[in-house]
């Protein structure tokens, strides 16, 4: 269902005005939104960064984490929206569980390659030196493979805070309320909720930045 | 020499790539508006499904009869289908007759059926449009609640409500909160000050009730939901959801371009929607499960409006 | 039947199976019923609103992958556009669109554009740089203009790398389009849409759902087959 609204130069102009207008509005609902996401995130990367680093450091189940990419991708969000609130009813969990799904492939993905894509000299001179497979893991794949790592937190991240807008449909909450509400709050409203969508976005991957330079080994952060 | 020649030749490309897709949409739609010298009949619906029935029903017995109809379904409220239609990208749409007068006019309802018909035609005949004849059937909003709610809380009219002390969850589309037919006359005129607003964006209140995400909400009172005995409605007391027939919203350059023949076909489809017709559709396409397409095309085929 | 002096007709309908009316989780008999009216006219739409987006997508990004691959200094604002439009929610992409282009296809293609032409101009833009230096001495010391070689040599090695990204646009694309039942009544996503709106009927949810998941991997497997047939010489390595 939609639109109609006038669209004018005028328009990016009023969405700052609902902005100043509506300051509380919009961070209730990013706040909300914000909560749907960070838990999605944060349930995928438990889920899915261990299992694909420890598969990569294994060098098994390519297969899989290749395939996993290409399988989350045909998922259609408004489809796995629809899934979740079928199987699950309104609540809570029927659209984290739609993100986790969502967010999963990218992270696990990019782990694995990561890992896996170690150069193979550096780990074999790392088992030269007597490390273990546990050692070897965590002193040389896992930060040579941070940058990796990271691209499919990052992709994961803005790919959940985007999506979960569509979950207004189904009660989520979040800023979508407001972008798939034109009749209330006008084009004004809608290009606003959308623009701070897209900073927390840009939020969310500049954190990420600076994790990752945080985490990086002092000889691998030009890279 | 080289440089200056590739830089060119790259604006220049980059320009065409960009440029490529607006002409082609420009030129085809222009192409497209002057080959036709009448004005195309653009039909357009609000989002749910008795209005994607009374579009089809519209549309269909239409092109029965010889006319090109284009047809645009599920635009939205009717604050956004009335900008549609102001703007110019639809030109007819089924409204009901008490929204044209409280919600676009902002005036108060007036006492009868008939009275609110012609106050809404002479609003809308003072912008441009006009009202072809209203159905014999209305459509309100309603305030429904589950029934073991209403025995909870002992509720028979509106004004029960008060007596709740604790807070309800009212339900609706986005645009009742801030309509005098919808939450704002609950608030307004009842004084309900124990309710608050939950927008509904995408599913429909009977699952929001079914799921205990509302205590109450918005409901029409041709929905087939409300014939199942598992929701109550309370009586509407101080009358705000007004009278609220359905009546075709046709742009006058329509009426004119097309006359006669135009204005019997849809007034013909029009008499023949009763409240009892109106809910068996409905029930059909909520219910049953029915495309709206399907029962439109076989309720004016049984009744002689399409062969 | 109702008959009545002046009342309509009112024709029997039909009743929906128990299955249908106490919304079990998937009834044959609604889906068989309404292949024919609701899912495969959607289905259709669908497969034509992405073909036609990534075929427009794929054209104009070739276009601009070329140019930016002889103007270097055109990648940087083009990757940063690109990483901004993506934060976009295509709910609102489409309704800022309306506006400009209407109620119509248009709306919906130009978002879909904009969206596939990203993804296939990154990837035709890198495919071509990756073609190694010496490669394209070779064909200029084997006398090839730059037109030659870019025709005769580059493409063609760039090939992988741009059906690879002619794989994730499409898919993408698959997806994208659910969302523009939003927009016009079109494609796998307005069954779900109105499935949600009456009672989350759960049996249209799944087969539209279950349509659209199908037609995006069916997409994805055929472009595989492409990409293996286009590119013999790289049988041995996976993608």
């Amino acid at each position: 269902m939609i639109l109609a609204d006038q669209f004018r130069p005028g328009t990016f102009v009023d969405a700052f005005r609902f902005m100043g207008d509506n300051l509380d509005l919009l961070a209730h609902k990013t706040l909300e939104h914000m909560e749907l996401s960070g838990a999605a995130l944060g349930i995928a990367l438990v889920l899915a960064l261990p299992l694909g680093v420890w598969l990569g450091h294994l060098h098994r189940g390519s297969f899989v984490a290749i395939n996993a990419s290409n399988f989350g991708r045909a998922l259609p969000s408004l489809v796995l929206i629809a899934f979740g609130l079928t199987i699950l009813g309104i609540g809570f969990w029927n659209n984290t569980v739609a993100l986790v799904v969502l967010a999963i492939p990218p992270i696990l993905t990019n782990a694995f390659f990561g890992v896996d894509g170690v150069d193979r000299d550096v780990v074999e001179a790392a088992r030269g030196m007597g490390m273990t497979g546990r050692q070897m893991l965590l002193r040389v794949e896992l930060p040579l493979a941070l940058p990796l790592v990271f691209a499919g937190i990052r992709i994961a991240a803005i790919f959940v805070i985007a999506t979960a807008t569509i979950a207004a449909i189904a009660g989520g909450g979040g800023l979508g309320e407001i972008i798939v509400n034109q009749a209330s709050y006008r084009l004004a409203g809608v290009v606003a909720a959308s623009l701070w969508v897209s900073f927390l976005a840009f939020a969310a991957a500049g954190l990420l930045a600076v994790a990752q330079r945080a985490l990086s080994p002092r000889g691998a952060r030009g890279g | 020499m080289v440089r200056k020649h590739t830089r060119r030749a790259a604006k220049a490309a980059f320009a065409i790539a960009l440029g490529v897709p607006l002409v082609l949409g420009g030129t085809a739609a222009a192409s497209h508006s002057a080959a036709a010298k009448k004005p195309a009949i653009i039909v357009g619906t609000k989002n749910f499904p008795e209005q994607f029935i009374l579009g089809q029903l519209y549309k269909q017995a239409l092109q029965a009869k010889g006319f090109r109809v284009k047809y645009k379904e599920n635009i939205g409220s009717s604050e956004l289908i009335d900008t549609a239609l102001t703007s110019g990208k639809i030109n007819f749409y089924p409204e009901y007759t008490g929204v044209i007068v409280q919600v676009l006019a902002h005036k108060t309802s007036p006492s009868t059926a008939g009275a609110t018909f012609v106050a809404a035609k002479k609003f809308e005949e003072g912008r441009g449009f006009t009202l072809l004849r209203r159905t014999p059937f209305y459509d309100s909003d309603a305030f429904g609640t589950l029934t073991t709610t209403a025995k909870k809380y002992n509720l028979k009219t509106i004004e029960d409500v008060k007596k709740v002390s604790t807070k309800l969850q009212y339900g609706g589309f986005p645009e009742c909160q801030t309509r005098i037919t919808c939450f704002k006359g609950l608030t307004d005129v009842y004084g309900l000050t124990n309710l608050s607003f939950v927008p509904l964006s995408g599913i429909s209140i009977y699952t929001a009730l079914d799921q205990g995400k509302v205590d109450a909400g918005d409901v029409f009172t041709t929905d087939p939901q409300l014939a199942s005995g598992k929701y109550t409605i309370l009586t509407d007391t101080k009358h705000i959801f007004g009278f609220q027939n359905v009546a075709p919203v046709v742009s006058k350059k329509i009426t004119k371009a097309y006359g006669l023949k135009f204005a019997k076909t849809v007034n013909a489809v029009s008499a023949k929607l009763t409240l009892k017709a109106m809910i068996a559709m409905n029930k059909a396409v909520i219910i049953d499960k029915q495309s709206a397409a399907a029962v439109a095309s076989a309720f004016l085929r049984a009744n002689h409006l399409k062969k | 039947m109702t008959p009545g002096a002046s009342g309509p007709v009112i024709p029997n309908f039909g009743h929906a199976s128990s299955c249908v009316t106490q919304n079990r989780f998937f009834c044959t008999d609604w889906f068989r019923a309404h292949w024919d009216d609701t899912l495969q006219p959607a289905l259709f739409e669908h497969i034509r609103l992405s073909a036609i987006a990534v075929a427009i997508g794929f054209v104009l990004a070739f276009a601009l992958a070329l140019v930016a691959y002889r103007v270097r200094r055109l990648d940087h604002p083009i990757g940063l556009a690109s990483d901004f439009l993506y934060t976009i929610p295509s709910l609102a992409l489409f309704q800022l669109l309306v506006p400009i282009t209407g109620l119509t296809v248009t709306t919906v293609e130009v978002a879909l554009v904009s969206y596939t032409l990203l993804i296939l101009y990154r990837n035709t833009l890198e495919g071509l740089r990756g073609v190694p230096e010496d490669v394209r001495e070779a064909a200029r010391g084997m006398g090839y203009t730059r037109t030659q070689s870019l025709i005769r040599v580059e493409i063609p090695l760039a090939v992988p790398a741009i059906v690879a990204g002619l794989r994730i646009a499409t898919v993408s694309t698959v997806s994208i389009a659910t969302v523009a039942a939003f927009v016009i009544p079109e494609g796998l996503g307005r069954p779900i849409f109105v499935a949600l709106s009456t009672n989350v009927f759960k049996t249209e949810i799944i087969a539209a759902g279950g349509l659209a998941i199908a037609l995006a991997l069916t997409a994805d497997g055929l472009l595989v087959v492409l990409q293996r047939v286009l590119t013999p010489w790289a049988r041995r390595q996976r993608l």
